[in-house]
């Protein structure tokens, strides 16, 4: 990993996680063009759940924030695959789908979600943030708190 | 072998492409991009595999209907391209919803009845990206729904 993303994430006390294998038959990114899509991602180190459970239940809307934050790493894990390990090959993120494990009358969806685009703002410019749909989920595959799919932009 | 042909190989039948239920379209072509709607568990306007996974329907099951969405994804596809499959470079992307109860963990099985599929249909090009999520219902109670986008030639 080199260049100035990198630099920052170091910057930030932030180090990637490894790339999250995927958990059934499909591929952890596809690009086409400019644009990579990424898979939905969870809060894990490797194969490692670090946050499992509903926010607003049985974890705080701290701790969802803090699995949308590495969950956000884990998204750039890929994009570190897709981009041969220069991050700084990435115009920006386009578009994050944010799904929270949550119960129907949770409603702190939106500062769960900030987690993710928190992460994007500061290390790519405040220009360049995301669009972003933040919804909930009943349930998520083996109870994750927190999943997040992405497309990002090549330069 | 072509798309096409491959899946004449696999005498795999595919369902009409279902008229869209609500004021959108079933497809839209955005540059070198196929997107496709969210298809139901639909087969020429007989509605199969209602149901909630984790309540009243297995993975099984639940598997078969995540295929017959991606039988409807493919159909809406070759539908869009002008009655073949051949002019598809790559599926890019697959977004799997789940109708299940709040305990139920195992999304990624079920959304594999649709993964798997594409993988048998269009071989490597199959090899997509994917989100699976939990839904707490589903239009007309159906037990999976499954959209998608295609890279196309």
């Amino acid at each position: 990993m080199s260049g100035s993303i990198a630099a920052k994430l170091k910057a930030m006390g932030l180090e990637l996680p490894p790339a999250p294998p995927p958990v059934a038959t499909y591929v952890g990114f596809v690009a086409t063009g400019k644009l990579v899509h990424v898979a939905g991602v969870g809060p894990t180190w490797g194969s490692d759940i670090r946050y499992r459970g509903k926010v607003g239940q049985s974890l705080s809307t701290e701790d969802g924030y803090a699995a949308a934050r590495l969950t956000g790493l884990n998204l750039l894990a890929h994009m570190n695959t897709a981009c041969d390990g220069e991050l700084d090959r990435i115009a920006r993120c386009v578009k994050v789908l944010s799904l929270t494990n949550a119960g129907p009358d949770f409603t702190e969806v939106h500062r769960v979600a900030n987690g993710v685009t928190d992460l994007f703002a500061e290390l790519f410019s405040a220009d360049a943030v995301p669009s972003r749909s933040a919804t909930t989920a009943p349930s998520l595959p083996f109870d994750i708190a927190f999943e997040a799919d992405a497309v990002f932009l090549l330069h | 072998m072509s798309h096409d042909a491959r899946l004449a190989a696999l005498k795999i039948e595919l369902p009409n492409p279902a008229a869209p239920a609500a004021n959108y379209v079933p497809t839209v072509i955005a540059g070198n991009l196929l997107f496709v709607a969210g298809q139901i568990t639909i087969f020429n306007g007989e509605v199969r595999h209602l149901g909630k996974l984790g309540a009243d329907m297995d993975i099984e099951t639940g598997k078969q209907a995540a295929r017959l969405c991606g039988l409807n994804i493919i159909s809406q596809a070759r539908h869009a391209l002008g009655g073949s499959l051949d002019r598809v470079k790559r599926v890019v992307k697959l977004g799997g919803f789940v109708n299940c109860t709040p305990d139920f963990i195992d999304h990624p099985q079920v959304v594999n009845g649709a993964s798997d599929l594409m993988v048998e249909v269009f071989g490597d090009a199959g090899k997509h990206a994917r989100f699976a999520v939990g839904a707490v219902s589903l239009p007309r109670g159906v037990s999976v729904e499954v959209d998608a986008i295609f890279e196309i030639a």
